[in-house]
């Protein structure tokens, strides 16, 4: 059934009376013009009667059919198939709607065609047909069940945000799977709006929808606007003077789907660094189309406690990645109770100590206590125990040392002359048993082998990582291995020179010699300050805090010393309790929103508590498209794919058809080539009268 | 200088002898005046050569002069033959034939004067200059019959110039029955000048003429049309009329001046071809050319003839 969008353009088909006007009813002027004799006129062969009377029908009928062509071209015509068309042909449908919220939908005016074509499938539903909404990003999840009900669904359309995640069309196309397989319909339909980002997508999804149903989709992709996000922001602490002093990096991409000259010239974006909600400095950056840049602040001072940072561009074609969020914290110092035998030698700790206190990821604070004077109370607020060659009966410390090992924290023994002096219960602890001292004579021995794979020993993997054989071993104590211990590294002869044992939370290692220059020169070499600085972090179960994470992830709660449930403050305001069944996991909060998280033992003051940064997922924005042919043929079996991904013609605005069909092509080249022969048949009629 | 070798007068004078400008002079014997006069005082020579009595000059004999005109005694003294010329006979008829038909009444479009009225000062000034050469002078007003006729004679000028003042256009023409009338009245040979636009076939020109030839007469013909019947210089598509048949034609001008304009030439070469070869003389003139012209035309044939004779 042929239609017309601009149907007014038929008025011009009036002018396919001018021909006829001009065959037939125009006659000759009035004018009479006397002439003496018209004795010659009579002879030129003229006859101006000729013109009354139609005698070229081909020509006139070729004129007007150009008229014609050219007016119903102008009307822009559309066909509507006649079986789209007529109501409850092929039987009532199922239809999900998934629609795509990711925040790269947030782009420019996105979300409202996408909205908009929601409505209108919504719109398009028979009294017989049933729909769903389904929103996803990462996850997918339906925001009404299958309903007959269009204000309903109209409502969940109109309830539907753009949210902070980024796109996977798998688990959208999983609940469509779902969905469609528990309806009784016989046509069933999934419809995909979103904007088809490549990254959501990468060809070994497992969704496959149900037989016989068909996926459609409708792009609302906007990605000619470019969009300039703060991709990265990276801090470095330096030390002026007596002062730590805090340097931000920010690195900017920007994305378009634009190529070469047509992207324009490369535009200055002002950028601003705010800590603790004050601006400190805005900065401007030059930045291509498609390129990237990195703009570089003044340095400032470490702020104290922790502090929000927002490194923020102004306003672009999708705000949600103008923000990069992160948090400064104070500098983690590492507390070190090193533990001397009573008598000890002279410098026994020395060594161990001054190593220790070079270090400066994390700054590591070391005291020096004597086995004999020891309390409980030594260890509160300590990340790592040394015991340096130091026999500890059983007792007090003993037990909370074990209660401090179980919690997560860690417990380094040095194995020297004095190590099978201490009780049972510190034994007990460690990951070996001592046994004899073996002598390796005047030569001594060599580290032979490590286990360089291990997280402390991998920095030592490469080239020229660390010479460990130039260390001459006189004398070690030989080890049994506890249960669950594993030896990292070995002497030459054999002999347990490292070993490590996890207990509980906490962790235990042994090294099977002394740590000053007593049986082994190793605290001479320059391997020994990074090889105790590893095995400390890897002890004290050190990491640093991360300044910012990303839309997606799960954090776990707090866990050292507090067994009390806690909830979060979304950045939006909600309160989120942690290890709720809603969580993604039990114990751990899934971060939903870019901006500012709170995590706070329950019952502690609101706006307390740790800060977690969260930012959205920069990959989001790359504008780059997925083929809907692709994710059809993978969903939808490939044979028929190409002809059921189609979208259904009744469910098209009649300018989106009329822009599809584009007729009024085939009419102009009809009324060309009308014109065309209309010339050749003309000037062979008057060859022919001349 | 003219195409005859005469010379005019000064540009005053010849701007009088315009037909725009004698168009607006109605007294016909003054246009007649001022052309022949003017023109008779820019001649070099007399114009007067004919076979009278009073002796001219002599001239180198050349073959097929009448050797009766040989000078015999200057042939005895000089052993070559001259002939002796004489002043111009006045003793010739010159009766004008005018044709007065409908399609004379005819001006085109940037023409101030009418075929008919051209015609009429045309006639005029021949009767007058023939009148000076003292000859008899007569008119015949054609159209299809013969309107108007004044005998020929040697007081009869200003009755012609009284025909020609009061003469309108008449009906349709044609020349074969008013000439063949003529015939009968012409008793003594005669200079018949006949002054038409010639809308006939070239035949029946000729034929027509025959009738007056035959008698002994001699005849030149004027064929005068207007420019714009030359040219058909007509833009604008509208209805042609026919001005003697009402016929109307509605054409578009452009598309047929081509074709107008080559029967036009076809027709005046035709004329000017048959009317040769009927040893007649003839002389197309247009509208817009001044009158003195004519009458240099008329000269020149009075010439010939009288070398003829």
């Amino acid at each position: 059934m042929l239609s017309f969008l601009a149907p007014l353009f038929f008025v011009g088909l009036a002018a396919v009376a001018v021909p006829v006007y001009v065959h037939l009813v125009n006659r000759e002027k009035k004018t009479v013009v006397t002439f003496p004799s018209l004795m010659f006129l009579e002879r030129v062969p003229y006859k101006s009667v000729r013109r009354r009377r139609i005698r070229h029908w081909a020509l006139l009928a070729l004129r007007c059919l150009a008229l014609a062509a050219l007016a119903v071209a102008f009307a822009r015509p559309f066909a509507r198939r006649a079986d789209a068309a007529a109501p409850g042909a092929g039987g009532a449908r199922e239809v999900v709607v998934l629609l795509d919220r990711s925040y790269s939908m947030a782009r420019g005016g996105q979300w409202a065609r996408a909205q908009d074509e929601a409505r209108r499938i919504v719109g398009a539903l028979r009294a017989e047909d049933r729909g769903s909404i389904v929103v996803f990003d990462e996850t997918a999840e339906a925001a009404t069940s299958p309903t007959a009900d269009v204000a309903r669904l109209r409502a969940a359309i109109d309830g539907a945000q753009p949210g902070w995640g980024r796109t996977r069309y798998a688990p959208a196309l999983r609940l469509a799977q779902k969905l469609l397989a528990e309806s009784d319909r016989p046509r069933r339909e999934a419809i995909l709006i979103t904007d088809f980002q490549r990254r959501g997508w990468d060809g070994r999804e497992d969704a496959r929808l149900p037989e016989g149903a068909t996926l459609t989709w409708r792009d609302v992709s906007d990605a000619a606007t470019p969009d300039v996000a703060v991709a990265q922001v990276t801090m470095r602490r330096d030390r002026a003077g007596d002062r730590d002093q805090l340097v931000v990096q920010a690195r900017l991409t920007s994305t378009s789907a634009c190529t070469g000259t047509e992207c324009g010239a490369p535009r200055a974006v002002p950028v601003t660094l705010t800590l603790a909600g004050r601006e400190i400095e805005t900065k401007p950056v030059t930045i291509a189309a498609n390129g990237a840049g990195t703009v570089d602040f003044a340095p400032v001072a470490v702020p104290a406690g922790h502090t929000r940072g927002t490194v923020r561009l102004s306003g672009d074609a999708l705000a949600r990645d103008d923000n990069f969020h992160f948090v400064v914290s104070p500098t983690q110092a590492l507390s070190v109770l090193v533990v001397e035998p009573a008598g000890a030698r002279a410098n026994q700790s020395l060594y161990l100590r001054r190593a220790l206190e070079l270090a400066t990821q994390p700054p590591t604070r070391v005291d020096v206590r004597s086995a004999s004077s020891l309390l409980p109370a030594d260890l509160d607020g300590r990340a790592l125990v040394v015991l340096n060659d130091a026999a500890i009966p059983d007792g007090a410390f003993v037990r909370k040392l074990a209660e401090f090992v179980e919690t997560g924290g860690g417990l380094l023994a040095a194995l020297g002359p004095r190590a099978s002096d201490g009780g049972a219960a510190i034994r007990a602890l460690l990951p070996v048993q001592p046994g004899d001292v073996v002598d390796r004579g005047v030569d001594g021995g060599r580290l032979a082998t490590l286990d360089l794979s291990h997280p402390a020993l991998e920095p030592f993997s490469a080239p020229r990582g660390g010479d460990f054989a130039s260390a001459r071993v006189l004398r070690y104590r030989a080890v049994q291995l506890a249960d669950s211990a594993t030896a990292l590294a070995r002497f030459d002869d054999g002999g347990v020179a490292l070993a490590e044992r996890r207990l509980g939370q906490g962790m235990t290692l042994a090294w099977t010699s002394t740590l000053d220059t007593y049986w082994n020169d190793l605290a001479l070499q320059p391997v020994f300050l990074p090889l105790l600085h590893r095995l400390s972090r890897h002890a004290a179960r050190f990491s640093e805090a991360r300044t910012s994470r990303t839309v997606g992830e799960l954090v776990e709660a707090p866990r050292r010393g507090a067994r009390s449930t806690h909830v979060a403050e979304s950045p939006s305001g909600a309160t989120i309790p942690i290890g709720d069944s809603t969580s993604a996991a039990r114990g751990a909060l899934a971060l939903r929103e870019a901006g500012f998280y709170t995590i706070r033992a329950a019952g502690a003051a609101p706006g307390s508590g740790e800060i977690v940064a969260v930012n959205v997922d920069p990959a989001e924005a790359d504008p780059s498209k997925v083929d809907p042919e692709a994710i059809a043929a993978a969903t939808t079996g490939a044979a028929g794919a190409g002809r059921d991904a189609r979208p259904v013609a009744a469910d098209l605005t009649p300018p989106e058809l009329e822009g599809r069909q584009m007729l009024w092509w085939y009419f102009l080249a009809a009324a060309m080539l009308a014109l065309a022969v209309e010339v050749l048949v003309a000037n062979r009629l008057s060859r022919r009268v001349r | 200088m003219t195409p005859l070798g005469f010379a005019t007068r000064g540009g005053a004078d010849s701007r009088l002898l315009d037909p725009s400008v004698l168009a607006r002079i109605d007294d016909l014997e003054l246009v007649a005046r001022v052309v022949v006069e003017g023109f008779l005082g820019g001649l070099h020579r007399s114009p007067r050569f004919g076979a009278s009595t009073d002796f001219a000059e002599h001239r180198p004999y050349v073959p097929g002069d009448d050797i009766r005109r040989v000078d015999w005694r200057l042939w005895a003294r000089t052993d070559r033959y001259h002939m002796k010329e004489f002043e111009a006979d006045t003793d010739t008829n010159v009766t004008v034939l005018l044709d007065a038909s409908r399609s004379m009444d005819f001006a085109g479009p940037g023409s101030a004067i009418t075929k008919l009225e051209y015609a009429k000062r045309l006639a005029a000034c021949l009767l007058y200059f023939s009148r000076r050469q003292r000859d008899r002078v007569g008119l015949a007003v054609l159209t299809r019959e013969v309107r108007e006729l004044v005998r020929p004679g040697a007081g009869q000028l200003s009755a012609c110039l009284h025909v020609l003042d009061r003469l309108t256009p008449g009906t349709d023409g044609a020349l074969a029955p008013p000439l063949r009338v003529l015939a009968e009245r012409f008793r003594r040979r005669s200079i018949v000048v006949l002054i038409s636009d010639l809308y006939e076939e070239p035949a029946a020109v000729v034929d027509a003429l025959a009738n007056v030839r035959g008698r002994g007469n001699d005849i030149i013909v004027f064929h005068v049309l207007d420019p714009a019947e030359l040219d058909f210089p007509y833009e604008e598509a509208g209805t042609f009329e026919d001005l003697e048949s009402g016929v109307q034609m509605p054409l578009v001008p452009g598309a047929v001046r081509e074709r107008y304009n080559a029967l036009m030439a076809e027709h005046r070469a035709a004329l000017q071809r048959q009317i040769t070869d009927a040893r007649a003389d003839y002389a197309l003139f247009d509208t817009s050319k001044p009158l003195d012209h004519v009458l240099y035309s008329y000269l020149a044939a009075r010439e010939r003839l009288g070398r003829a004779r």
